[in-house]
């Protein structure tokens, strides 16, 4: 028996309205479009996949900061798709968030102390002295100096202010982070010193992470399993050794070899996929890869493949994955 | 000045120095930047948020905000300094002998005008041609950048354009004159992976086939590997290493340059090595150092490192580093091989 996930996702939807229409049905946009996600207990999944696919959507809706249009999500064996506002409060502590822009998700007017100590105080949890000793604990483990504490957070630099961000995700000692591009706005040489960082938490603290990220080398490095993203959907999910090993969905193997890698000698692909992402208002009917599959035939355009099973846990959506033909 | 390269350079910056003014103080953006692009090579410069690659090439071609000054050098030109030309001599070069691709907004897609309208306009202003003449080159401009549908698309206005699309007209506009050589600041950093390598591709044969010179800016070293022929690495305002894309790549002589290439992750590793970060942040250019810009976070830093700037070192690949000083200590992969 495989132990129970930490979180179950199952045919998640989240669709928006747009637009003003006065007549006729409003247009509807799919950016999450039946997602099934399990994340297990102390893992790093990592899900990648184009801009405006829907990764931060399926992050906030599974936070419940978006209602979601349909679907299950099941946290620690508890239904959260349909928590009402009051009894959503415990699990708002034992879910964090960690955002891409370190300059825009903390407000620059708070010392670094109060940012990090609000999560605390919202919760109701000690005294301002526990709390001031827990935010020295925090930014022992975050790397900064208890000194730091009392200066404003616009007089740190990007990879600080990360930090400082991360404090304060893991003052309420939640079971899951969420980590949307938190290394994106950062430089290069900075990036490694938080993605050490986190994994040093996770070895702590017992962590369970959802990473989402463009860079795939970068996701390569940190996740234990990976899903790949397409239009709303999940289209393939394995772990990180088996998904860049055998990737098994077409736009997955597009994806992989358009990454550039930071060596002159390695030989690369020519464009390894035609076209541009279609829009979320008019998903494709059938595979919804099949405007830019090189191997799409007449199945693709009348069926939608389902996410299976093509050996040993390795999820592909598409009808000829793990057959000849894909090979 | 290290040059691998013979012939006459299309571009030639030596010295470039420029700053800004405010009631803060002054920020000393570029701080003695020299180096040569020749015909046909893409010439890539990378460095860290901030280290002065846009400034350095917003200074070439004169688009500093009122606050900027150029404050020494020069830059050659097709045999005139540029940093001397009157603005009239000047925006005639600009847009027509050196074509430019800015993520800057001032310099990017006017939302109210037609895309085509756009080309047809860069290309009236800077060619004797008839607007017949300038909507059929136009036309020939998006199938070279391949726009599907070219000669239907030139009526859309920016917005009906994805991103990649958007970058695609861009190009178109940069080529317009078929220029010499073609400045491009982060082309690509806003788009997926998928659209970077088709614009990337597309960049690659487009200078193949017209001949021109390119500076690519970026600070993805992935994209360096990919498309450039050598690099200028740039830290805290100035060159820190310049050589063949290859043997940088191979031997980067400079500690900044292995720290860099040492902090991404290895695509080809899933063991979840540990990464080798760059410890500290870089330096303000409102107080920059004395000596080497890097002497806070480098792992060789020496007594003589914070009191003075080192000189380039190095003939066809060289290196901003007293650590290539003939009587410094040696240290494996650095400047000494490895035993
Ligand atoms: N509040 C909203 N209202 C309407 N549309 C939205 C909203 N939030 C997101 N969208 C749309 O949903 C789609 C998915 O967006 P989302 O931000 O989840 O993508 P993403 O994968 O996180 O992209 P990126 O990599 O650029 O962050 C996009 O088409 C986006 O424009
Ligand atoms: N308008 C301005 N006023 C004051 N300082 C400026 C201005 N523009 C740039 N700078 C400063 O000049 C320095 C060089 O900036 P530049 O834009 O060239 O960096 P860059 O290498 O292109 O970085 P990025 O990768 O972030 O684009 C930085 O320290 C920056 O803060
Ligand atoms: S189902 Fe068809 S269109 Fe979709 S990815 Fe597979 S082959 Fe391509
Ligand atoms: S000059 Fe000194 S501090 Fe600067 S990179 Fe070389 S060894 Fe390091
Ligand atoms: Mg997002
Ligand atoms: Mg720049």
């Amino acid at each position: 028996m495989t132990e129970q996930p930490l979180v179950s996702i199952r045919d998640l939807k989240k669709h928006f309205t747009v637009g003003r229409k006065l007549f006729g049905p409003k247009p509807v946009l799919r950016a999450v479009d039946g997602v099934d996600l399990d994340i297990r207990r102390g893992e790093t999944l990592g899900l990648v996949g184009e801009s405006g696919c829907g990764k931060s959507t399926l992050a906030r809706t599974l936070i419940r900061l978006y209602e979601p249009t349909t679907g299950s999500m099941v946290f620690d064996g508890q239904d959260v798709a349909h928590l009402s506002e009051r009894d959503l409060v415990p699990f708002r502590r034992r879910v964090q968030m960690i955002f891409q822009d370190p300059y825009a998700s903390l407000n620059g007017r708070m010392t670094v102390r109060d940012l990090i100590a609000e999560p605390l105080e919202i919760a109701r949890i000690g005294t301002p002295e526990s709390r001031t000793a827990k935010v020295h604990e925090l930014l022992a483990r975050v790397g900064l100096h208890a000194d730091h504490a009392n200066r404003f957070a616009h007089e740190f630099s990007g990879g600080q202010r990360q930090r400082i961000g991360i404090a304060r995700a893991i003052a309420l000692e939640p079971d899951l982070v969420i980590c949307d591009e938190p290394i994106s706005a950062l430089d290069v040489s900075v990036q490694a010193q938080v993605v050490n960082m986190l994994e040093d938490l996770q070895d702590q603290l017992g962590l369970t992470y959802l990473f989402i990220t463009h860079d795939l080398s970068m996701v390569r490095h940190i996740s234990d399993r990976i899903g790949v993203m397409y239009l709303g959907k999940i289209v393939e999910l394995a772990s990180n050794t088996d998904l860049y090993a055998r990737p098994s969905h077409p736009y997955t193997r597009a994806l992989l070899a358009s990454i550039p890698v930071p060596d002159p000698t390695a030989t690369r692909p020519a464009d390894p996929v035609r076209g541009e992402i279609p829009s979320a208002m008019a998903v494709p009917s059938g595979c919804r890869f099949r405007t830019r599959c090189p191997m799409a035939t007449e199945l693709c355009a009348s069926s939608e493949p389902t996410l299976r099973d093509i050996g040993g846990g390795h999820l592909a959506a598409c009808h000829y994955a793990g057959t000849e033909l894909a090979a | 000045m290290t040059q691998s390269t013979s012939g006459t350079p299309v571009l030639s910056v030596r010295d470039l120095t420029t700053s800004f003014f405010s009631q803060r103080g002054e920020v000393q953006a570029v701080r003695g930047v020299s180096f040569d692009v020749h015909p046909g090579e893409i010439l890539g410069i990378v460095g860290e948020s901030g280290s002065g690659k846009s400034i350095t090439c917003m200074s070439v071609l004169r688009l500093l905000k009122a606050t900027g000054r150029i404050k020494a050098g020069s830059a050659n030109f097709d045999g005139q300094d540029l940093l001397a030309l009157d603005e009239a001599d000047l925006s005639d070069i600009r847009g027509n002998k050196i074509g430019m691709i800015f993520q800057d907004p001032m310099t990017s897609l006017n939302p109210t005008l037609s895309v085509g309208e756009q080309v047809i306009e860069t290309i009236l202003r800077h060619r004797k041609a008839t607007r017949a003449e300038a909507r059929a080159r136009a036309i020939e401009l998006f199938e070279l950048v391949r726009i599907p549908s070219a000669a239907d698309r030139l009526k859309s206005y920016p917005h009906e354009f994805s991103g990649g699309m958007r970058q695609r007209v861009m190009i178109a506009i940069a080529l317009a004159c078929d220029p010499r050589l073609l400045i491009a600041d982060e082309p690509t950093t806003a788009l997926d992976v998928t659209i970077q390598r088709q614009i990337l591709g597309l960049l690659r044969d487009l200078q193949a086939r017209l001949g021109m010179a390119v500076i690519l800016i970026t600070h993805d070293l992935g994209v360096i590997a990919e498309v450039t022929d050598r690099i200028v690495v740039m830290y805290g305002g100035l060159v820190m290493e310049t050589g063949p894309v290859r043997e940088l790549f191979a031997h980067p002589m400079h500690p900044y340059t292995r720290g860099l290439l040492a902090s991404v992750p290895d695509l080809r590793d899933d063991t979840h090595r540990r990464l080798t970060p760059i410890p500290g942040s870089p330096p303000d250019m409102a107080h920059p150092p004395a000596g080497c810009p890097f002497t806070a976070r480098c792992p060789h830093a020496m007594r003589q490192c914070a009191a003075e700037l080192p000189p380039i070192f190095g003939h066809s690949q060289g290196a901003r580093c007293w650590l290539h000083h003939p009587d410094a200590p040696r240290i494996a992969g650095i400047n000494e091989v490895a035993a």
